[in-house]
């Protein structure tokens, strides 16, 4: 279910542009609000959607089961940490979903940016950056080479 | 400099009525350019529509009070403060451009109409908020121009590649720099440059006005009716929006 963006609550912001990861959030040349330039290249992560502090990117469903008349709304709420969903059917129906997205107070995360720049000598281990104490904890799991099957090493 | 009629000193080579016909025109311009926009747009219907479906949707009647109450809110927080950009640098900057060319618009019809003669005291407030709201545009529009615009700074395009969208920005700002530049080289004496700035200032402003079909300007009068719109849906509950959650998982 691709998404699309409704061009009267649009306010031009970018957000969606910043977060697709298919990058296909783009600005109209026109109007200077955002649209989803290749839907057929939609991943459907709906990053742009959750991301949208106007809601006005929704969701076009397929035809098969949401078919005209439909309607795919979320409600993002950061101080709550929750994400919303209302489903609106042909028929009339509706259903509602309410999830957390996550726990701890929105933008209390460090952003890799934050971090110190890794030591050259860090790029010979096989950990990433900061690991791993950004997982908080004092060692990654891994087989040691008399764990593996015979002749893998 | 910035307490005398700029318009006064032009009447050396334009005479009062010119310049008041020409404001009629661009009120003109810019009339038939919204309801050209809104024809091609179908705003009007799309509106209609909106505004039906709202009604047909709606799980709470409202009153006339309550409706009264929702336009204060419209006109208190997204008309006069630009509440509905999320960035704040955005709004900022909006709020400059907006109140700049209220005070610019504003004072020039009155010094236009009001003190057309060049021996007629203008008074000082005038043309000081003429300038104020030059300025204000100057410093808001450039800021939006080579920072703020979404497709250069989110969009990665580059900052002098030009969009149909750049209409109405980049000519509001011609038309603001140059009426800026006339103003000083007036006051400087030199009517050759002053004629030259001027003649820039009018081909700006032309543009600025008469562009209203194809530029951003329209959206002065629509936006505040979405904002209504979006309101209004939420108070009778006809929003195709989920309800906020109960629920908070911030612990």
């Amino acid at each position: 279910m691709p998404t699309f963006v409704y061009m009267s609550s649009c306010d031009g912001c970018g957000e969606c542009v910043d977060i697709c990861p298919s990058d296909i959030m783009h600005i109209d040349p026109t109007t200077r609000r955002a649209f989803n330039s290749e839907p057929n290249f939609c991943w459907e992560c709906y990053a742009c959607v959750k991301a949208c502090p106007q809601n006005a990117i929704d969701v076009r469903g397929y035809a098969e089961f949401a078919p005209l008349g439909h309607s795919v709304r979320v409600l993002r709420e950061e101080g709550k940490g929750t994400i919303s969903w209302k489903i609106k059917f042909r028929d009339g129906r509706e259903k509602n979903f309410v999830s957390p997205i996550r726990t701890t107070p929105w933008g209390s995360i460090k952003s890799p940016s934050d971090y110190e720049a890794p030591m050259p000598d860090a790029f010979k281990t096989q950990e990433l950056a900061h690991e791993p104490e950004s997982l908080n904890i004092d060692k990654l799991p891994a087989l040691a080479p008399d764990n593996l099957k015979h002749r893998v090493v | 400099m910035f307490t005398s009629n700029p318009f006064a000193d032009l009447t050396v080579f334009l005479p009062p009525i010119a310049m008041q016909v020409y404001i009629v025109l661009m009120i003109v311009a810019v009339a038939v350019g919204t309801v050209l926009d809104m024809l091609h747009k179908s705003s009007g219907k799309f509106f209609a529509r909106q505004m039906e479906k709202s009604k047909a949707a709606a799980t709470r009647e409202l009153s006339g009070a309550d409706i009264a109450s929702l336009a204060v809110k419209t006109i208190a927080i997204e008309i006069a403060t630009s509440g509905e950009f999320c960035n704040p640098q955005r709004r900022i900057s909006h709020i400059l451009m907006f109140y700049g060319f209220l005070f610019y618009l504003t004072t020039t019809i009155v010094m236009i109409f009001g003190y057309p003669a060049a021996a007629m005291p203008v008074p000082v407030v005038f043309p000081i908020l003429w300038n104020i709201g030059i300025l204000m545009i100057l410093i808001g529009g450039y800021w939006f121009f080579f920072f703020l615009r979404v497709n250069v700074a989110q969009d990665g395009q580059p900052i002098f590649r030009l969009v149909l969208a750049d209409l109405f920005i980049v000519t509001l700002l011609g038309s603001v720099t140059f009426a800026f530049i006339w103003e000083i080289v007036q006051t400087a004496g030199n009517l050759t440059a002053t004629k030259i700035a001027f003649g820039l200032y009018i081909i700006f402003t032309t543009l600025l006005f008469g562009s209203v079909r194809w530029s951003k300007l329209a959206h002065m009068f629509y936006k505040p009716v979405v904002a209504f719109q979006r309101r209004l849906e939420e108070a009778n509950g006809s929003s195709s929006l989920p309800m906020p959650s109960t629920r908070n998982e911030v612990r």
